[in-house]
C-alpha cells in the first residue's frame, strides 16, 4: 500500500499505521476512556440526511468562506495539533506548506515542534496559534508576544484541557514526549526503521514555544496527560480568558466550547469565534459530539461570532452537514494527521485535494453553488 | 450454486459474485464514499412495520397497477441501468424479454449496450427510456426522436448525476468501460473464464445509443465516471427539463428528485411522474433514503403526479410498505442486475417470479385484495 492507494480517511489511517511505531500511531488514533465520544463524533453525522435539490445549473462551485475576517478558499482548515514532527520528520513544515497550497488556515499548537517564527517566514496564508494557559505566566506572555510578532491572525485558547484526558492507549504503549524506549515499545520502533532513521537524523526534537521555560516534553520525557495535568493552570477562569483576549487585541477564539451558556459568555468577553469541540474525543469521554450540539450553539450565538465545528469529520458530506446547520467552517486534526504520517507534505496535499474534490462534487449533487446556499432546508433529521 | 438455489436478493447477489469478474461485480455492488446511503436505502424499510388485517376474504389478490398510462401486472419494474452487457452477454435483451414476460416495464439507460431500435424489435412490452442531458444538444434530441419512433411509452430524465459520485470500489478495481485489464483485475478476469469467453465471443461492447455520436466509453478505455463528467451537462436546469417534456409529449418522469420543493416544481413543469431516488446510493453519500423521504413527498404531491420509489427495494414487503405510504410503483436496479449476472434472462425471470410470489403472498397475509387497498393504516412506525 502506498499513497496512490489512499482514497479516503480510512486509507490514510491504514497507511499511517503501517509507517508509524505503534505508540505514536495510537497517540493519534486513540481517545479518552472507552472512546465512546470519539466514535460518536463521526457517527453523529449519520443521524441526519442531506436532501439535494436538482436542476440548478451547478457547473461552477465556489467553496470559499470567510472566518476571523480572512477569506479561505475552503470551508475547512487544519486544526492545531501537537508534536507533528513525531508523525513525519517534516512535521509542521509539511502541513503549513500544504495549507498554503490550498489557501486555508493553518493552526499551530503551543506544543508544535517548529517555531511560529519559522512557520511565519515560510507561508503567508492565515495562521492560528493555539494556546494553553500555563502556570508559568512568563511562558504565557512569551507565547502571545511571539505569535503576535510572527503576525499570526488568530489566537485560540484551549479551554477543554485543564487536565489531561485518560488516554488509555498511551498508558498501554507508554507513549511519552519525546518518545522513550521501553521494552514494550522497543519492538515497534525497531520494526519501523524508516521512522527511526528520520527521527534521529532530521534535526533534534524540540518544543520551541515551551522549552525555554519547561523541561517536560523535550529534555524530560513526559506523557501528554501528565504534561497537561502538571504544567497547565487549573484555576483558569473567565477573567483570565477575558484578559488574554484583550491582551491579544486581535481575533480571539475559545477552543473546546460545548455548552450554550459558555458560547454566550464567549461573546460577552469579546471572542470573535469558538470551536465547538471535545478535543477529538480525547478529553471527557461520554461528552456530547460537536455536531450533535452544533444547532443549539448556532441558534444562540451564530450571528455574533464565528462558530467552527471540529471533530469526527472524515468526509466532504460531513462538512456540508455542519455548514448546513450554520457552522461558518469546519476543522479537524486527524483529518490531515494520518495523511502527514503516511507521506508528509505530499500526503497532506493529497488528503486536502480529496476533501476539496468531495466538497465540489457534493455541492454540485446538492444543487448548491456557494457555501451560503447551504441551509437547514437541506437537512432532515431521522426519527 | 445455481439459479435454483437463489431464493432472494442475497442469493442472486452471491451467485453474481461468483460469475462476474470482481471489477464488474463491485461496479454493481458499490455505492459512493462510505456507502452509508446505500446501506440506509434498505435499512429504512425496517423503521416501520406492517400491520395485517385478518379475515378479509382476499382470495386471489390483484397485483396490477397503472403507471405512465400503462397497466402493469406487477407494482415493481426494472430501473434503467447502464452497460448490462457487462453483466451478461445478452444484456438489455435478457432483461427486456423478462420484463415483457411479467407484464412490467423494462427501462433502457442512455448508456445501454443495446440500441433503442434493437430492443424495440425484440420486445413489445412497455418500455421507458432514461435520458441524460449531454453537453451536445444534438445527441439529446436524437435520443428523444428515436425513442418516439421506436414506440417507447415513457421517458425519464436523470437529474441526480450532474457529476459522477465518488465510487471508491471502482478506484480500487480500476473499473472502466469497456473493461481495461490492469494487473490487479487481470487475475479476476482469468478466474471467470466463462464470463470472459462470452464477453469476447459475442457482439462487440459498445454504448449502442451514443456510439455513433461519441467514441467515449466504446473505443477508448474511459472510466464511467470520466464519461459522466465529460459528456453530461452540469449546467442542466429546470428549463432543460421543460424542453425535454415539450419535445417528448408523453408520460415523463424526473429521476432523482428528493426534496419536496423539487417535487412541487416537477408538478409545475408538467412532469407526470417523479422517481424518488438517490441513484442507489451511488451519488451523494449521506443523502436521505427514498423510503425515509416518501411520506413528505407523498403529502406534497400525491395525486398530482405518480411517485416511483427507487432504491433499496429487496423484498415484496418493501414494495408493499412503499405503496402503503403513497408510492404508485417501485423500481429496482441492483435487484435485477445481480439476477442478470447470475443467469441472464432466466435469472431476471427468476427474481421477478420471486418478487411476484412474495408480493402476492404478502398481500394475502396483509388482507389486501388489490394495490389500491394498501394505505397508511397498514403501517406503524417504530
Amino acid at each position: 500500500m502506498n499513497l496512490k492507494d489512499c482514497h479516503n480517511f480510512k486509507d490514510f489511517r491504514k497507511l499511517a499505521k503501517k509507517k508509524l511505531p505503534s505508540p505514536i500511531f495510537h497517540y493519534i488514533d486513540g481517545a479518552a476512556d472507552d472512546e465512546v465520544t470519539y466514535a460518536r463524533n463521526t457517527s453523529a453525522f449519520d443521524d441526519v440526511d442531506l436532501v439535494p435539490n436538482v436542476l440548478r445549473g451547478v457547473e461552477n462551485v465556489d467553496l470559499s468562506t470567510t472566518i476571523f475576517g480572512k477569506k479561505l478558499d475552503l470551508p475547512f482548515y487544519l486544526a492545531p495539533t501537537a508534536l507533528q514532527r513525531l508523525f513525519h520528520y517534516e512535521g509542521e513544515r509539511a502541513v503549513g506548506k500544504a495549507a498554503q497550497k490550498f489557501n486555508t488556515m493553518f493552526g499551530v499548537s503551543a506544543l508544535a515542534t517548529v517555531s511560529v517564527e519559522e512557520i511565519s517566514s515560510m507561508i503567508d496564508t492565515p495562521k492560528m496559534f493555539q494556546f494553553y494557559f500555563h502556570k508559568d505566566r512568563g511562558l504565557n506572555d512569551s507565547c502571545l508576544e511571539r505569535a503576535k510578532a510572527a503576525k499570526f491572525d488568530v489566537m485560540a485558547l484551549t479551554v477543554d484541557t485543564i487536565t489531561g484526558g485518560n488516554r488509555e492507549r498511551d498508558l498501554r504503549t507508554g507513549f511519552t514526549s519525546p518518545p522513550k524506549l521501553t521494552l514494550a515499545s522497543l519492538f515497534s520502533f525497531a520494526t519501523k526503521p524508516m521512522w527511526g532513521i528520520n527521527y534521529v537524523t532530521r534535526g533534534k526534537f524540540e518544543l520551541p514555544h515551551l522549552q525555554d521555560f519547561v523541561k517536560e516534553g523535550t529534555s524530560t520525557n513526559s506523557s501528554i496527560g501528565n504534561y497537561f495535568s502538571t504544567m497547565l493552570d487549573q484555576s483558569m477562569n473567565w477573567n483570565d480568558a477575558e484578559k488574554l483576549c484583550s491582551k491579544w487585541g486581535g481575533h480571539f477564539a475559545l477552543k473546546g466550547i460545548m455548552s450554550v451558556e459558555d458560547a454566550k459568555k464567549a461573546v460577552d468577553i469579546g471572542c470573535t469565534g469558538i470551536m465547538v469541540s471535545n478535543h477529538g474525543g480525547r478529553q471527557l469521554d461520554g461528552s456530547r459530539s460537536p455536531f450533535d450540539q452544533l444547532a443549539e450553539i448556532v441558534d444562540a450565538v451564530g450571528d455574533k461570532l464565528d462558530v467552527i465545528c471540529e471533530g469526527g469529520i472524515h468526509r466532504g458530506t460531513h462538512m456540508l452537514k455542519a455548514l448546513s446547520l450554520g457552522a461558518k467552517a469546519c476543522s479537524g486534526g486527524r483529518l490531515y494527521l494520518y495523511a502527514l504520517a503516511a507521506a508528509g507534505q505530499a500526503g497532506v496535499e493529497r488528503a486536502l485535494g480529496q476533501y476539496k474534490a468531495e466538497l465540489e462534487r457534493d455541492m454540485k449533487l446538492m444543487g448548491c453553488k456557494t457555501i451560503k446556499d447551504l441551509s437547514r432546508k437541506n437537512l432532515r433529521f431521522r426519527r | 450454486m445455481n439459479l435454483n438455489d437463489c431464493y432472494n436478493f442475497n442469493d442472486f447477489r452471491k451467485l453474481a459474485k461468483k460469475n462476474l469478474p470482481a471489477p464488474i461485480f463491485h461496479y454493481i455492488d458499490g455505492g459512493s464514499d462510505d456507502e452509508t446511503t446505500l446501506k440506509r436505502n434498505t435499512e429504512a424499510f425496517l423503521k416501520c412495520d406492517l400491520v395485517p388485517n385478518i379475515l378479509a376474504s382476499v382470495g386471489e389478490p390483484d397485483l396490477s397497477t397503472s403507471v405512465f398510462g400503462e397497466k402493469i401486472d406487477l407494482p415493481v419494474f426494472l430501473a434503467p441501468t447502464a452497460m448490462q452487457r457487462l453483466y451478461h452477454h445478452e444484456g438489455d435483451k435478457a432483461s427486456a424479454r423478462a420484463a415483457e414476460k411479467f407484464g412490467t416495464f423494462y427501462s433502457m439507460s442512455t448508456m445501454a449496450t443495446s440500441s433503442i431500435e434493437e430492443i424495440a424489435n425484440i420486445s413489445s412490452g412497455p418500455k421507458m427510456f432514461q435520458l441524460y442531458i449531454h453537453k451536445d444538444q444534438g445527441l439529446t434530441d436524437n435520443l428523444i426522436d428515436r425513442c418516439k419512433n421506436a414506440g417507447f411509452k415513457a421517458l425519464c430524465l436523470t437529474v441526480d448525476t450532474v457529476v459522477a459520485g465518488n465510487r471508491e470500489r471502482d478506484h480500487r478495481w480500476g473499473f472502466t468501460t469497456p473493461p481495461k485489464l490492469t494487473m490487479k483485475s487481470i487475475l479476476s478476469f482469468m478466474m471467470h473464464p466463462i464470463w470472459s469467453f462470452n464477453y469476447l465471443t459475442h457482439k462487440k461492447f459498445e454504448l449502442a445509443n451514443v456510439s455513433h455520436w461519441t467514441k467515449k466509453g466504446s473505443s477508448i478505455a474511459k472510466g464511467v465516471m470520466e464519461y459522466i463528467n465529460e459528456q453530461y451537462d452540469p449546467a442542466m436546469s429546470w428549463k432543460d427539463a421543460e424542453y425535454v417534456i415539450k419535445k417528448w409529449e408523453g408520460p415523463f418522469a424526473l429521476k432523482g428528485v428528493m426534496s419536496v420543493d423539487d417535487a412541487k416544481k416537477a408538478v409545475e413543469i408538467g412532469a407526470s411522474a417523479i422517481i424518488l431516488s438517490n441513484h442507489g446510493g451511488r451519488q451523494l453519500d449521506g443523502s436521505r433514503s427514498p423510503f425515509d423521504q416518501l411520506p413528505a413527498i407523498a403529502d406534497a404531491v400525491a395525486g398530482k403526479l405518480e411517485i416511483i420509489l427507487d432504491g433499496g427495494v429487496r423484498r415484496g414487503t418493501h414494495v408493499l410498505k412503499a405503496l402503503s405510504l403513497g408510492a404508485t410503483a417501485c423500481s429496482f436496479g441492483k435487484g435485477f442486475l445481480f439476477a442478470l449476472g447470475a443467469g441472464g434472462q432466466k435469472g431476471v425471470e427468476a427474481i421477478l417470479q420471486r418478487m411476484h410470489d412474495e408480493i402476492k403472498r404478502d398481500m394475502i397475509l396483509l388482507g389486501c385484495k388489490s394495490i389500491k387497498e394498501l394505505s397508511k393504516s397498514n403501517i406503524v412506525f417504530r
